[in-house]
């Protein structure tokens, strides 16, 4: 038996609950846009650190604020980088690959904004904005199972995973705009053609995304004890697999993939560090173990631009 | 007062390292179209396998313990100070041993990485790269024979006998130079081969080329070696340069930085990486010799630096998708015929 169990156990669930609320915007938005958005990461950064400049300059600590105004501020950015990089890279008829670096530089330029500014809000407040400590809300209910009281970041957690799975849910099988995204989804041509507005369901489809990961970030700061720039980032290895693990096209493969993730990361690292005394560090190598076993086993054919290799792999090539 | 020469020398031999890796990154991606994301992954094994093989190997060859004293270790790091310098051969046939090692053991490693990725999309091969990158980071914090999160210091360097201190500078970027000239000759001869235009092919259209009977996985796999092997020479380059390597050195933003060259440079274009590795050096050596003189600013300099290599990739990308140089024609035989005929209209 793995000694404190019951964290390792609270641990996979708040993490699963994480990986959740940051890959199922990267699945919807990618089937939706086709856009490889590497600057994914930098909407969990923003909306954990809208929630930080307001409880550090403002003093604010109500996490419904707090979350409403990361929707906002990451949402806008996801529709502020489809409009002037990314759907002017696909009209030109730019490929994947060109659209992808593209995100990636502005990834690159998200993150060192984000530290300029901690360093200016760092220079009239005096606080430490790079590393930035557990936030206390007021306004999360107290919960208690089995005597155990739960912790904040749990119970925000659950509110906001619960809170997306069915909004989307409802967005996506009961309304219009949802028909829309999904036809827009499974064939872009056919779509617009059909009268669909292919712009602004892309537009209002990088709004949704950024901002529901955007309040997964507000709820990071209730869970990190230190929250920096690079707070996305170190995520971004299990959000992506979790991705790739759906395919970029399924959402509910994407869903049972955050459970998996978190489940092996954190179950397997606990039971190693415990039996081969393996740093806890080295929680990611599980997770790429995943990714490339995902790959080789169930390579995600066509998704991503990818090719039916499978024929050629299995020798009926001559 | 700025001193000029070793500002040239220091940028020049920075230039040499980053080109060997811009212009194999350029065959990579903007030829073969090989969305590699981990470019660093590449560069930092060529840089611990030279780290590795020189200090320990320099140690043991002067009948020193290294279970006693390990090169990480401080009585090791003055060990090789002392004894660093003192067999040119010594220095030179390591600096040998370490490029082939490097090159073989880069090259075998972006042979094997190619595996899980060439079958699937672009999407996923920049990711798998760019991760894998962090895991050796990750993995090289807690590796204590190659000094966990301080590293390796005190490498010798190949010139380390020299006595004067310009004269082997500028031994040092010849040997720089030198390994460009090689690099650029074979990534050259490489585009302007049957291989470069198969290469193309397969970047222009995968499913064409896979139909016209080219083995597209095990092409890309032939791609990613050669590319892989020349990054891990660069490493080996880059280790001896600054005598010292640490984990810290090869984080991602090491291959954002490849990737604003050669985009600025020219997707496809072998002197356009030559030109965005020279501009992109330039200006990091310039800013790093002007940040003393400023003080304490509000914004850094070292950030503002970086967005502006974001910016860099995005603007050009959005303005001039073809960077400075566009991409040239195939020099084949056949085509210099034809455009000796024609009198040079053709080009």
């Amino acid at each position: 038996m793995v000694p404190g169990m019951q964290q390792v156990v609270l641990n996979t669930v708040q993490y699963a609950l994480f990986y959740l609320v940051f890959s199922i915007p990267l699945t919807l938005s990618y089937r939706t846009t086709k856009v490889m958005n590497f600057a994914h990461a930098n909407f969990i950064t923003y909306g954990a650190y809208t929630a930080i400049f307001l409880h550090g300059v403002l003093g604010l600590n109500t996490m419904s604020i707090a979350a409403v105004a990361a929707f906002l501020v990451a949402g806008s950015m996801a529709v502020l980088s489809n409009l002037l990089v990314f759907a002017p890279l696909q009209r030109r008829g730019s490929s994947l690959s060109i659209v992808m670096i593209a995100s990636m530089g502005l990834w690159i330029v998200y993150k060192y904004l984000l530290y300029i500014v901690t360093d200016i809000a760092h220079h009239y407040t005096a606080k430490n904005f790079v590393s930035y400590g557990r936030i206390t809300y007021v306004d999360i209910p107290r919960i208690v199972v089995g005597g155990a009281e739960l912790s904040q970041a749990l119970v925000a957690g659950l509110a906001v995973a619960s809170i997306t799975i069915a909004s989307l849910y409802v967005i996506l099988e009961k309304t219009k705009i949802g028909r829309a995204m999904r036809a827009v989804a499974d064939n872009p041509v056919l779509a617009e053609v059909s009268g669909i507005p292919r712009a602004l369901v892309a537009n209002l489809t990088w709004f949704i995304c950024g901002g529901i990961v955007g309040v997964g970030g507000v709820v990071w700061t209730s869970f990190s004890g230190a929250t920096t720039p690079e707070a996305g980032d170190s995520m971004i290895l299990q959000v992506f697999t979790v991705g790739f693990i759906g395919g970029l096209v399924s959402l509910l493969r994407t869903g049972i993939g955050a459970v998996l993730i978190a489940t092996i990361e954190n179950m397997g690292i606990a039971l190693l560090n415990t039996y081969l005394n393996v740093p806890v560090s080295f929680k990611p190598f599980l997770t790429f173990t995943t990714l490339i076993a995902t790959l080789i086993l169930f390579p995600p054919l066509g998704a991503g631009g990818g090719l039916p290799y499978r024929f050629l792999r299995r020798g009926s090539r001559r | 007062m700025i001193d000029l020469i070793g500002f040239a020398i220091s940028w020049l031999t920075l230039f040499g390292i980053y080109a060997i890796l811009s212009l194999t990154l350029n065959l990579e991606s903007g030829t073969a179209g090989i969305t590699n994301f981990g470019k660093v992954v590449f560069y930092g094994v060529g840089a611990y396998v030279a780290a590795t093989i020189t200090t320990y190997m320099t140690l043991i060859l002067n009948g020193v313990d290294v279970g006693e004293t390990p090169p990480y270790d401080v009585r090791g790091i003055v060990l090789l100070g002392e004894l660093g310098s003192r067999n040119p051969l010594l220095n030179v046939g390591l600096l040998v041993l370490s490029v082939v090692v490097a090159f073989a053991a880069a090259g075998a490693l972006g042979y094997i990485l190619s595996y899980p990725i060439i079958r699937v999309g672009p999407a996923f091969v920049g990711f798998t790269l760019l991760s894998f990158g962090e895991l050796l980071r990750v993995f090289l914090q807690h590796y204590e024979p190659v000094g966990g999160n301080k590293g390796l210091m005190a490498i010798p360097t190949p010139f380390g006998w020299v006595a004067d201190s310009r004269l082997r500078e500028v031994a040092y970027l010849g040997l720089v130079m030198g390994t460009l000239a090689v690099t650029y000759i074979v990534t050259y001869r490489l585009v302007n081969s049957p291989l470069g235009r198969t290469l193309r092919a397969v970047r222009d259209d995968e499913i064409a080329a896979l139909c016209l009977g080219k083995h597209v996985p095990r092409i890309k796999a032939t791609t990613l070696f050669i590319g892989s092997g020349f990054a891990g020479v660069a490493g080996v380059l880059l280790a001896y340069y600054l005598t010292s390597v640490n984990p810290n050195m090869f984080v991602p933003a090491v291959t954002f930085n490849v990737w604003a060259m050669i985009i600025l440079g020219g997707f496809g274009n072998l002197k356009g990486s030559l030109i965005g590795a020279a501009v992109v050096t330039f200006v990091d050596r310039a800013l790093t010799f002007v940040t003393p003189q400023l003080g304490v600013t509000l914004i850094s300099p070292d950030y503002l630096r970086w967005v502006i290599v974001g910016l860099l990739i995005v603007v050009v990308l959005m303005v001039s998708p073809r960077g400075i140089l566009p991409e040239e024609p195939i020099k084949t035989p056949a085509l210099d015929i034809v455009s000796d005929e024609l009198g040079g209209e053709s080009e």
